[in-house]
């Protein structure tokens, strides 16, 4: 390739993005959701319209700008290895400070539960709270999960080795299990003989997996967005940094629910 | 280790069955009219047209020899052919810089900057120096390296003779402006 032809291609390998609106809708949306979040949970009137209505806003603005990005990184030849590194970069950055936000959680339930006040009656579980049982649905809830690890990993190296249908398999397992995970934990919350509002258990324990399960729809929307791209031949044996953000993500969550299971299921209890 | 991959996934593309089974009668008529599932080296590449793959055949997982497109399709074929298109190297810093033996700075601009962390490297803060076609030498006030525009894009096409950048402030007179033409860069 000569030096003239070689002009007509950028010279460096960095993506300098194009004009977009949506970092602007989604900042706007987020500061929406948050007031009206904040307005609704201290019982203003209609507050959870608002509340709805800025979910919606930054659900559909994160759906337009992942469009974009899919567009520029698949369809455009963006996503070049210096790129695909910020991206990968980026991911890791994310899960760093998800996981520090886990830590603060884990902080409040170890501070109630380590030296318990005499208000809880100096024990913990508080005097009166009826804990769940570990062995029951959380051992399956960790079973389940443990094996979405495993299912996710079949489906990675399989699209690494170029099955394509052992990754769609392998993912599908993965989205499986954890909807399943979720209908588990709703059922959980369900029997629960104690709620969010029954002193420091309740609160540390639906604050973590709460939290939790909030990550795992998280988790499993990223999983389905890259099962899609598996099926829409988007994603190639080599370049699949979206697919490898969601498995790093999922790990985390995994990661994070072994914690709880210990911490707060099977000592806590 | 990536042409490794690529040609070891080549060949299981080629092993591959066709995916689509279509009636006896039509199928021997399609065979003959399968375009060559071909794509173009780095040598052959041009345009922008030039960087798209053949795609996947359906059924496989693609490969990103096959569907790579755009700017990652000029790194991954420059890779398949050990040619570093992104050349992110720094300058040449082995050296210091001579009016009469300059370190060259490479670009296809009308303008290029240059970034001087002197001799040997890092012995000072960067000194961003700027370069045109028509003023391709620069001298680092920090150190004295002369580095000088080596611009390698097309060459002016008739129509456009006058390519001159204009400076956002015109540059301050200096003693080459009154005295010696040559006391510029001293």
């Amino acid at each position: 390739m000569t030096n003239l032809i070689r002009s007509n291609f950028q010279d460096h390998p960095f993506h300098l993005v194009s004009p977009s609106p949506w970092p602007l809708f989604t900042s706007i949306s987020l500061l929406n959701l948050a007031t009206s979040a904040a307005l609704s949970m201290h019982n203003f009137n209609n507050g959870y319209i608002l509340t709805i209505l800025s979910l919606i806003l930054v659900i559909s603005s994160m759906s337009f700008w992942f469009r974009d990005v899919i567009s520029e990184g698949t369809f455009l030849g963006n996503h070049t290895l210096a790129v695909q590194k910020g991206l990968n970069i980026g991911i890791i950055l994310f899960i760093v400070s998800e996981a520090l936000f886990f830590l603060a959680i884990f902080w409040a339930f170890f501070h109630s539960a380590m030296a318990p006040s005499v208000e809880l009656g100096g024990q913990w579980p508080p005097l009166g709270i009826e804990p769940v049982n570990p062995f029951e649905l959380p051992l399956l809830n960790t079973v389940i999960l443990l094996s979405s690890g495993a299912t996710i990993t079949y489906g990675h190296h399989s699209l690494i080795h170029g099955d394509r249908k052992g990754a769609l398999y392998g993912t599908i397992a993965t989205v499986l299990l954890a909807i399943i995970f979720t209908v588990f934990q709703g059922i959980e919350y369900n029997v629960s003989s104690f709620t969010i509002s029954d002193g420091a258990f309740g609160t540390c324990f639906f604050f973590g997996t709460g939290f939790h399960g909030f990550h795992v729809i998280i988790g499993t929307i990223f999983l389905s967005v890259a099962l899609w791209r598996v099926f829409d031949y988007h994603l190639t044996d080599n370049h699949h940094v979206g697919l490898e953000g969601g498995i790093l993500y999922w790990h985390f969550v995994d990661v994070v629910w072994l914690f709880l299971y210990i911490a707060v299921y099977y000592w806590g209890s | 280790m990536f042409l490794q991959r690529s040609a070891v996934a080549l060949a299981r593309r080629a092993a591959v069955a066709p995916a689509l089974r279509r009636t006896l009668a039509t199928t021997a008529v399609r065979r003959n009219q399968v375009p060559e599932r071909k794509f173009k080296s780095l040598s052959e590449v041009k345009t922008d047209e030039d960087l798209i793959g053949p795609g996947a055949q359906p059924g496989t997982v693609p490969t990103d020899l096959e569907q790579a497109t755009g700017l990652e399709r000029l790194e991954i074929l420059g890779k398949t052919e050990g040619v570093d298109v992104f050349d992110m190297r720094p300058l040449d810093a082995s050296r210091k810089g001579t009016l009469d033996n300059p370190i060259p700075v490479r670009g296809v601009g009308q303008e290029q900057y240059a970034g001087c962390t002197g001799y040997p490297a890092d012995s000072h803060i960067v000194v961003w120096l700027r370069m045109t076609r028509d003023d391709p030498i620069e001298r680092c006030p920090e150190c004295g390296s002369v580095y000088k525009y080596n611009y390698v894009g097309p060459e002016d096409d008739g129509h456009h003779h006058h390519h001159h950048v204009e400076p956002e402030y015109p540059e301050p007179k200096t003693w080459a402006d009154y005295l010696k033409p040559e006391y510029k860069w001293a």
